[in-house]
């Protein structure tokens, strides 16, 4: 391996690069257009519907009747948890904003109220203090259900109360979700069309052919193209996070298991590139077959949207995507900080960038037939 | 006894002489008869042939696109390969460039075996293949240096772009070139490792003629410079003007080789010899198939055409028409060319297949 003829291809693609309007708009400007707009639509903008969870303890028909009367207001999205589930680390994982516990015996105690006046049960009412219109608004509606039922039951007699709990989850909004995918996107789109543009334009174009008579090896050539994707994957990266702390005023961490991902995540799709380039053999028709994709994968993967908003089977489909778990990776390492999360996706980053790096590697043909 | 190939000094022509190897001899040119001694070179036999293809065989399923063909190229000559589209040029080109993988057969390429020491031959070789374009948006040095960073062997890039006649654009982008720019590019991309051999796989098609003309006459500096150069076209004239030895491949076999005098002497028409606006064409016509020339004939206008065999008939004719004071604005003799070999030559096979 000459470790010379590494550095000058990747030299010479980053010249190369830097000198095509439409690799820098791709993998600059494009990134940060789409932040700069997605992050002003939706920032500051609360949804007309709010999302609350419940995890109903009791299990009777009066917690269920609680349950449907919320719903009623037609004002939640309500998401009912587990009874199994540890609220504190659900929340904490989730980034779970609302979550509304009804305790074991809400039902007994209200029918023992009856006969003991001082009977009460407490609601429990996890919030996260800095999503202030949102707790407002939850606050306001639970209050006067309670205050409704409290009426019905015992002439304003308070039996069912609540007890507030202040969640100290970090206010991650929009852009902190958007951030990380608009990361692990660029790369997507920058691996995988420079892999097809070297697989069937260079092809095509006889670079291939020429290369295969000169003395660089394949391998001096491979480690050369990642190189110089890694350093796309840096410099967007690097630009994206600025943007994100200086315009939003984001925290972003820089973890080594966040190098590790971006790493991975420029492997995994050049892999995929080559896979694509190697069945689609023209140039025009592979960069189709690309978008094909790559787009539905942006989408469905939960780039722009928290999965939680999509449909059952769209979520499960997310989770058989390379790019699912690079967002996840990214948002879990970089914003919210869960080691856990980072770790479990980082490493299927990692799966699926093995896989299909050395199937790409391995399928593709440098000889011609 | 073998055959060793030695360039004229004095006019450039190029001739074969046989002898013993280490035999010094006094020889005289066949073309401009200036003498001169030469030595034929021990171990010549090896040394001669720059490229050594035996018994090379391509099959896709069906189709055989190339089929048992063998040749050898020596040192120092421009060896045409010439054949229409689709004749198996470029299949065979390449398997000699270890870009495809033989069916069956052997290659050398400067006495070694390109299955096994391909990679030591690949600082001796330049290649251009087919319909060739380099990174886009690479400055034609940028590209020559990033070719030449590959090799050890290395000539110097701005040696080749003044060679070239590459100067003027040595700081324009690759795409932004004319193609014939473009493909001289690619020649002197071909060179940056200053290599023995240099394959050209059709350098000038989809070129304008003044563009063509460029490039050959960058190929033709080549030889001059003593490279072997292996080219493939489809252009006759392109054969004509710049090579040395010519093979005819058609459908995948080499159906004539040697040089264009070769060809053209066992596979042309001769001559023809055509009188301009002769008076009383006709009694003319009359007096010469009298004389013994079966094939006359009257071209209108008074024009005659008149095939010849050999040069001492031109004479006689000329003789002829003066004894009888016959009248004509002008002669001239036009000689068998390459286009003329390739038609007989694949319209006999063709004939034959029919049968």
């Amino acid at each position: 391996m000459n470790l010379k003829i590494v550095w000058m291809d990747f030299i010479y693609s980053v010249k190369g690069w830097y000198r095509s309007r439409g690799g820098m708009f791709w993998s600059l400007a494009f990134p940060v257009i789409l932040i700069l707009l997605f992050g002003a639509i939706f920032s500051g903008v609360g949804s007309s519907k709010y999302t609350l969870y419940i995890q109903d303890q009791d299990q009777t028909e009066m917690s269920r009747g609680f349950n449907a009367t919320l719903n009623a207001t037609k004002l939640f999205n309500i998401n009912i948890v587990k009874t199994d589930v540890n609220v504190t680390s659900f929340i904490k994982e989730k980034n779970i904003k609302s979550l509304i516990v009804i305790p074991k015996g809400f039902e007994q105690t209200i029918k023992n109220s009856f006969m003991n006046p001082s009977a009460r049960v407490n609601l429990s009412f996890y919030f996260d203090p800095s999503e202030q219109t949102t707790t407002q608004v939850i606050r306001s509606v639970i209050s006067s259900i309670l205050q409704e039922m409290n009426k019905n039951l015992s002439q304003g007699r308070t039996i069912i109360g609540v007890s507030e709990i202040s969640t100290i989850t970090e206010n991650f909004n929009f852009i902190d979700f958007f951030l990380p995918g608009m990361i692990g996107f660029t790369i997507m789109q920058g691996a995988i069309y420079g892999s097809i543009e070297r697989n069937t334009k260079y092809r095509k174009d006889g670079i291939l052919r020429k290369l295969l008579t000169t003395p660089i090896t394949r391998t001096e050539w491979i480690l050369a193209k990642m190189l110089f994707m890694m350093f796309l994957a840096a410099l967007t990266t690097a630009l994206i996070t600025i943007i994100g702390i200086l315009v939003f005023g984001m925290t972003v961490n820089i973890s080594p298991l966040v190098i590790i991902i971006l790493i991975a995540t420029s492997f995994l799709f050049s892999g995929m590139g080559m896979l694509i380039g190697r069945f689609v053999k023209e140039e025009e028709t592979a960069d189709t077959a690309a978008g094909a994709i790559s787009f539905p994968m942006m989408f469905l993967a939960g780039t722009f949207f928290p999965l939680e908003q999509m449909p059952q089977f769209l979520q499960t489909i997310a989770h058989i995507l390379p790019l699912y778990y690079v967002n996840e990776g990214l948002r879990n390492s970089m914003i919210y900080l869960n080691q856990t999360e980072s770790l479990i996706n980082g490493a299927v980053v990692i799966i699926f960038a093995a896989v299909f790096f050395i199937t790409g590697v391995l399928l593709t043909k440098w000889k011609e037939d | 006894m073998i055959e060793q190939r030695f360039k004229c000094p004095n006019c450039g022509e190029i001739a074969s002489f046989f002898g013993n190897p280490g035999e010094q001899m006094t020889v005289s040119c066949t073309a401009c008869n200036s003498k001169g001694r030469i030595t034929i070179p021990v171990l010549a036999q090896n040394n001669n042939s720059a490229i050594e293809v035996s018994n090379l065989k391509k099959v896709y399923g069906d189709l055989t696109a190339v089929d048992d063909i063998s040749f050898s190229v020596k040192t120092g000559e421009v060896f045409a390969f010439l054949g229409p589209n689709g004749a198996g040029k470029t299949t065979t080109v390449e398997m000699i460039e270890s870009i495809r993988e033989p069916t069956a057969g052997s290659i050398t390429l400067l006495g070694k075996d390109i299955r096994t020491q391909f990679n030591e031959v690949k600082e001796h070789i330049g290649i251009l293949p087919q319909e060739f374009h380099s990174f886009e948006r690479l400055t034609v040095r940028e590209t020559l240096v990033y070719f030449s960073n590959l090799y050890k062997k290395k000539a110097d890039v701005d040696e080749i772009i003044q060679s070239l006649d590459l100067t003027s654009h040595k700081n324009m982008l690759y795409r932004n070139l004319s193609g014939g720019l473009k493909q001289r590019v690619g020649v002197a991309i071909s060179l940056v490792n200053d290599p023995e051999i240099i394959f050209l796989d059709e350098p000038t098609t989809g070129l304008d003629p003044k563009a063509r003309r460029e490039v050959w006459g960058v190929i033709a500096g080549l030889r001059k410079k003593g490279k072997t150069v292996f080219l493939t076209t489809h252009y006759m004239e392109e054969a004509e003007f710049l090579a040395d030895h010519i093979a005819v491949i058609f459908k995948g076999k080499i159906i004539a080789e040697g040089t264009l005098e070769d060809l053209i002497r066992n596979y042309g028409k001769s001559s023809t010899l055509h009188i301009k606006k002769c008076k009383n064409a006709t009694d003319v016509i009359e007096m010469l198939k009298q004389e013994g020339y079966d094939e006359v004939s009257s071209e209108g206008n008074g024009d005659i055409a008149i095939k010849i065999d050999y040069k001492e008939r031109v004479l006689e004719i000329l003789s002829h028409l003066r004894h009888d004071c016959i009248e004509y604005e002008s002669l001239d003799i036009r000689r068998s060319n390459l286009e003329e070999v390739f038609l007989r030559l694949t319209g006999s096979k063709l004939t034959e297949d029919k049968q």
